[in-house]
């Protein structure tokens, strides 16, 4: 394959990849489908954050959160159901039932684990130190302004940790798992070796979290542009949209079975970010994955950073094999 | 349920599953001839049925048509005579069969014509059943821990005189945090609500750091997998008979 030049690099030349909006396929269909799949982004993005924003505080609250977050996401299923981006993404039960594991490890397990040795701890530690008096600068802020430092702060932590697991070995071994899922579905963010689970989950912008409001709005950008990462949806996300904030076309070349394409595009929510640093490319993959394509069980999902850093560490420490003499 | 099939031998000399050339329990159908009593549990992950074919149609044109089926990524089949057995490793998501670990698919003649008839091993299917237990596990951990735990001073590492300082400081943070912070203008003006001070003990707000762990996730999870469990052990069933169906049938008639 020849590939596409891409700035300095060449991407393509493993696996088909399209690249430049231009060439990506649109919403397909009646008029009312275009008119959905091209406004639903934007309408739900400004409706939650309206909602959270004069909402009462009576309903302003965390479980009222909980609610609109697994309302929303069942609500994302149906659309992968109805307007799938490509037909092998397609969501079967056995992977159903892989995702909801992890998604169900991240909401009892690791939360258990992070509650003792994981950013809550570190977060808490910092606040009981931290001088209210010094922070006033920041919850006078307006509410849209902290919500928005909120989440750019642990993105922005969070596209180095991700940058950082691409290019150090012992960070690739444990998130190398999640480059191994074949296809994006709403909920293919929480599949991945469970420390990798943990280090990608760390980071402070939670500290900020003395206003609730503030908070609750900065849990929208989360749910209202993060959850489309991982999405079989296809949309006609605006410009101003695909400009700023990470996608799923973005992030089906950082899965693609091409080597070069998966260094781009780290960031979680604002894709402005990799732009910031040149390691945004804007475009799409459908063939997924590592190692041709090869799906993971979950098992080895488990084990896999153990055997092959024992591999590794034998290859390089251990004792040369015994030379075969020749007959 | 259908009705369970005698199973087929010889078997692969390479048993299903085996990643190390050790045997898997799970979808080894070997296991269920050294432990029979497993048959009355088998179902949870065996999936066997029959389907009928057309009277003229024989046995190596049945598995002309199926075997397209098993020329996926991480698939090897093997036939012999009557009788074809396959087993995957790894199979992508694309794989119609991915649920499948290996089966054995064997034409029988009956006097009404020729049977096929199916057994298929998922351990996928064992591993959404034993999911619903394991969460339940998991609240059962998180309820055991939530009794032992220690006052966050003492899970902190802090003794004696920096106990104290940590706690004091820990409550002043708390304090500090309590009061309500004035909003700024930009947000009176387009009427965002004033906040309220938190009342005491009131749990029910963003941030978890301040929430003991509850259960409760943990038996939503339990609940999910066993229906999860319900559906893809009626689903997958379905799928595959319709899959082989399509398959011999409907390709005939084209």
């Amino acid at each position: 394959m020849d590939g596409i030049r891409v700035g300095k690099r060449v991407i393509g030349t493993q696996a088909p990849v399209t690249v430049g909006w231009e060439n990506i396929p649109k919403v397909e269909g009646g008029p009312v489908r275009q008119f959905i799949f091209t406004w639903f982004q934007p309408t739900m993005l400004f409706a939650l954050l309206a909602f959270w924003y004069y909402a009462p505080n009576s309903i302003a609250k965390a479980s009222v959160g909980v609610g609109i977050g697994i309302g929303f996401r069942v609500l994302l299923l149906g659309l992968e159901w109805v307007n799938p981006r490509f037909e092998s993404w397609r969501l079967t039960w056995k992977e159903l039932v892989t995702d909801l594991f992890y998604v169900g490890l991240g909401y009892t397990l690791l939360r258990f684990v992070d509650s003792y040795i994981g950013s809550d701890v570190m977060v808490k530690a910092i606040q009981v130190h931290v001088h209210w008096e010094s922070l006033k600068w920041f919850t006078g802020l307006p509410l849209l302004l902290q919500a928005f430092l909120i989440v750019f702060i642990f993105d922005f932590g969070q596209y180095w940790m991700h940058r950082g697991m691409h290019n150090w070995y012992p960070l690739w071994l444990p998130h190398s798992v999640h480059h191994y899922i074949t296809q994006l579905n709403i909920n293919k963010g929480a599949v991945g070796n469970p420390v990798e689970l943990f280090l990608i989950g760390l980071g402070v912008g939670g500290f900020f979290d003395f206003v609730p409001r503030a908070f609750l709005l900065a849990g929208t950008f989360g749910l209202a542009v993060g959850s489309y990462q991982h999405i079989n949806v296809r949309f006609n996300s605006p410009r101003w949209w695909r400009f700023l904030f990470n996608t799923t076309e973005h992030h089906s070349l950082h899965h693609s079975q091409d080597y070069e394409s998966t260094r781009s595009n780290y960031s979680n929510t604002f894709i402005f970010i990799d732009r910031m640093f040149g390691t945004c490319i804007d475009g799409e993959a459908e063939l997924l994955g590592m190692e041709g394509g090869r799906r993971m069980s979950v098992r080895e999902q488990m084990t896999y950073p153990f055997t092959e850093g024992w591999k590794t560490l034998k290859e390089r420490f251990g004792r040369p094999s015994a030379a075969v003499p020749a007959e | 349920m259908t009705s369970p099939v005698r199973l087929a031998q010889p078997w692969a000399p390479q048993p299903w599953g085996a990643t190390d050339g050790a045997p898997s329990t799970a979808s080894d159908p070997l296991f269920l001839e050294k432990f029979p009593s497993m048959r009355l549990i088998s179902w949870i992950w065996h999936v066997r049925g029959s389907l009928a074919l057309p009277p003229a149609q024989s046995s190596e044109d049945a598995f002309d048509r199926l075997a397209p089926l098993f020329r996926e990524a991480g698939t090897r089949h093997e036939r012999i005579d009557d009788t074809l057995t396959f087993h995957k490793k790894d199979p992508t998501a694309q794989d119609k069969m991915s649920v499948f670990d290996g089966g054995v698919l064997r034409i029988e003649k009956s006097p009404a014509g020729p049977v096929l008839r199916y057994h298929l091993v998922s351990r996928a299917l064992l591993f959404c059943f034993l999911l619903a237990p394991l969460f339940l596990g998991f609240a059962q951990l998180t309820i055991a821990m939530g009794k032992f735990q220690k006052p966050a001073t003492e899970v902190a590492g802090h003794h004696g005189k920096a106990a104290d300082a940590y706690k004091k400081a820990a409550a002043k943070a708390e304090a500090d945090k309590a009061a309500p912070v004035p909003l700024n203008p930009i947000d009176k003006f387009l009427g965002a609500p004033e906040p309220e001070k938190p009342k005491k003990g009131d749990e029910d707000k963003p941030g978890r750091r301040n929430k003991k762990p509850s259960p409760t996730p943990a038996y939503v999870f339990a609940g999910i997998f066993a229906i999860l469990y319900v559906v893809g052990r009626i689903l997958e069933d379905r799928l595959a008979k319709a899959l082989f169906k399509k398959r011999l049938l409907d390709v005939q008639d084209a």
